[in-house]
């Protein structure tokens, strides 16, 4: 009884539906179990300047970065409807690598219900949960991530963010202009989680439905991974040998996992069939 | 005992014959006992719960050659069965290209009651560690990827793979995961101690192996805690650090200054077989580490406060005593593990 109920008020709902698609585009209800798809844009950028490989940044730590290589995991994707009612992508898919070397920038959710979604929720890294239930469960991840210099192998863990290149120091800031490597591995090891989620606000309501895709167009400033709410110097951070700064373990990674809860904002969403930049 | 059985719907279970009419071997689960005297193991078993095939897979990689660069270096090659399997006589384990490590190889036993692995816990997954050893350029210096690429084109692999999983694949994961089900079947609990503490035929301890036991007790096991004879904690005993090597132990991992020092607490079973002894293999008998604990031990950052508690640092303890605690360290040996057929591989 109860399941013929649902199925007319889904014939209705599609009826509505296809009636309206002609006249009112936006004001149209979702219909009954259907799903489409939903793409994000990763647009990776410094402090407000679009990131490029090779061009230079200076920080408010009077530090002066050349970024050679960034590399992020983002996971565990959530939409958020008005009424709070969440979809959470199904966990097994919901990993991904955005890779400014290789030009790796979207993030393709498929089946998503159809719906109007006015928020999301996602990770950034890979959460213990998934790391304990061992290689397995992460399987084709594990490979992916390895192709993309996001694992570790000297211990077992992922790699969630990789940004590297050189950087100098303003004397005035009690550095040297000599030019040093720096790295930036950030991850969770077997003492520290650090894997963050973020909830971002669409400032445009992002339609779902079958045939359409909405395009959620994301800011990611790598500026606040050291010139974040707390602030972290890579001259302070040099080897043994002062020839390279390198950031891997410690403190820092709990400070590089808080400040980049700010890393991300949306910028806008297109709503429309297959929209593509 | 205590008697966990999983139970795998595993579908290869349901056909004994395939479509040309052979004969399937049917993969079954493997009981994992705990042991009466041990505690319940830290590892969740029923991610990768063991199969009879599952078992002979891993136990097959792990004694094969194949897993390193140049096929020399099998897993076996540091961690051999006699020796309660670690590296019997090196201090540094040597891998392909004799090239050597910076640490002494551990046994691998009753690993699923651990929770971290390596001296300084680069790894807390049972399933994931084999990935270090394997890329590490100085032990095995290869990759996931072209051992599966090697593994594909051996039949006997391809049909212990498919017999051994649901999804049948020859894959990274299924290997780790065989590796896994090896391991944690690798369980010591049978030495004249455990039989001793069981009440079980055989068990009896002389004098001097129980004054030696109740020296342990008082001296030795906080930190070398429960049957399993490790706490399963980081901590500084208070070597003085090798100026060559400058091992920082735990801090490597977790970048703390308060991990400095610090190394992971060893299961002290099979102990007598498995000389050297500490991370870089610097003792080479039992006396010399009880005579480290008496009169050696040095006060470097962090160093343990349960070694700060006599007028001298350490352990204070007489020549006899020290005599007594090495007796009692001689029955933690357990001859039905290091001779087991069960974890050898005949080719
Ligand atoms: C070249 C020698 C070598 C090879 C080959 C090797 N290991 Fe090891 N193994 C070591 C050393 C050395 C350590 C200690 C390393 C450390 O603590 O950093 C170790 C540690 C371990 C541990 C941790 C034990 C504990 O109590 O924490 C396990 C488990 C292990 N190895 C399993 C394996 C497996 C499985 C393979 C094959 C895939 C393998 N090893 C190959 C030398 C080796
Ligand atoms: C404060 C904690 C602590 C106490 C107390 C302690 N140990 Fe240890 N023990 C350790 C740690 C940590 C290691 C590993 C150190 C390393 O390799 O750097 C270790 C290593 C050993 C080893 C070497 C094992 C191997 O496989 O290499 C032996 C043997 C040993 N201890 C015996 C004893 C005995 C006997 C006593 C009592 C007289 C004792 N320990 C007291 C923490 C402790």
């Amino acid at each position: 009884m109860k399941s013929r109920l649902k199925n007319i008020a889904g014939l209705l709902a599609l009826s509505l539906f296809i009636n309206s698609c002609s006249s009112d585009d936006n004001g149209s209800a979702p219909a009954d179990g259907t799903s489409g798809d939903v793409e994000l844009f990763f647009d990776n950028g410094v402090a407000g300047d679009a990131l490029m490989l090779g061009n230079s940044y200076t920080n408010s730590n009077g530090e002066t970065l050349i970024f050679e290589r960034f590399t992020y995991i983002v996971s565990n994707f959530v939409l958020i409807k008005e009424d709070g009612s969440e979809f959470t992508y199904p966990k097994n898919e919901s990993y991904f690598i955005i890779n400014e070397e290789t030009g790796q920038f979207t993030v393709h959710l498929e089946n998503v219900p159809a719906g109007d979604y006015k928020k999301i929720k996602f990770g950034i890294g890979v959460d213990q949960q998934r790391y304990l239930q061992g290689e397995t469960a992460q399987q084709s991840f594990w490979d992916l991530a390895f192709a993309n210099n996001m694992t570790w192998t000297w211990s077992t863990g992922y790699r969630f963010i990789n940004c590297q290149g050189t950087f100098t120091v303003d004397p005035a800031h009690g550095g040297d202009t000599t030019s040093r490597g720096f790295m930036i591995h950030q991850g969770s090891n077997t003492a520290t989680d650090n894997y963050r989620e973020v909830v971002l606000n669409l400032p445009t309501t992002a339609r779902v439905r079958e045939g359409e895709m909405p395009n959620i167009h994301l800011k990611s400033d790598a500026n606040v991974i050291l010139d974040g709410d707390t602030k972290i110097e890579l001259h302070h951070n040099l080897n043994g040998a002062g020839t390279a700064a390198s950031i891997m373990a410690g403190e820092n990674l709990i400070t590089i996992a808080n400040n980049t809860k700010k890393m991300f904002t949306v910028d806008h969403v297109h709503n429309g069939a297959g929209t593509h930049h | 005992m205590k008697k966990i059985v999983y139970f795998l719907s595993i579908l290869s279970v349901l056909s004994c014959q395939d479509d040309n009419g052979e004969y399937i071997e049917i993969d079954q689960p493997l009981d994992f006992i705990i042991p009466a005297n041990f505690p319940e193991p830290v590892q969740d078993i029923s991610y990768n719960a063991p199969t009879q095939k599952g078992f002979e897979l891993g136990r097959k990689l792990f004694y094969d050659g194949r897993l390193s660069r140049d096929g020399t270096v099998s897993c076996s090659f540091c961690h051999e069965q006699a020796s309660a399997f670690t590296h019997h006589g090196h201090d540094f384990s040597h891998g392909v290209d004799n090239l050597e490590g910076l640490r002494n190889a551990p046994a691998v036993q009753n690993m699923a009651f651990q929770g971290e692995y390596f001296y300084d816990g680069a790894s807390s997954s049972l399933e994931m560690l084999s990935i270090v050893p394997i890329h590490n350029p100085v032990e095995m210096d290869e990759n996931l990827e072209s051992i599966v690429l090697k593994l594909k084109q051996d039949p006997v692999y391809v049909k212990l793979f498919s017999q051994a999983f649901a999804n049948k694949e020859v894959s990274s994961g299924n290997m780790l995961k065989a590796l896994g089900q090896f391991m944690t079947m690798m369980v010591s609990a049978n030495s004249r101690y455990d039989k001793y503490v069981r009440n079980e035929a055989g068990g009896t301890l002389s004098t001097q192996e129980l004054q030696g036991r109740a020296l342990f007790q008082t001296n030795c096991a906080t930190c070398h805690a429960t049957d399993l004879f490790t706490d399963n904690k980081f901590r500084n005993n208070g070597l003085p650090p090798n100026p060559n090597l400058n091992d920082l132990g735990r801090e490597t991992v977790t970048g703390f200054a308060y991990d400095r020092y610090k190394f992971k607490v060893p299961s002290l079973r099979n102990v007598a077989l498995t000389a050297p002894y500490m991370h870089d293999g610097r003792f080479g008998s039992l006396q010399s580490v009880l005579n480290f604990y008496a009169s050696g031990v040095q006060n470097t950052q962090n160093l343990d406060p349960l070694l700060q508690q006599h007028p001298t640092l350490g352990i204070p303890l007489n020549q006899q005593e020290k005599e007594a605690i090495i007796a009692f360290l001689k029955t933690l040996t357990d001859e039905e593990f290091v001779s087991n057929p069960l974890f050898y591989f005949r080719t």
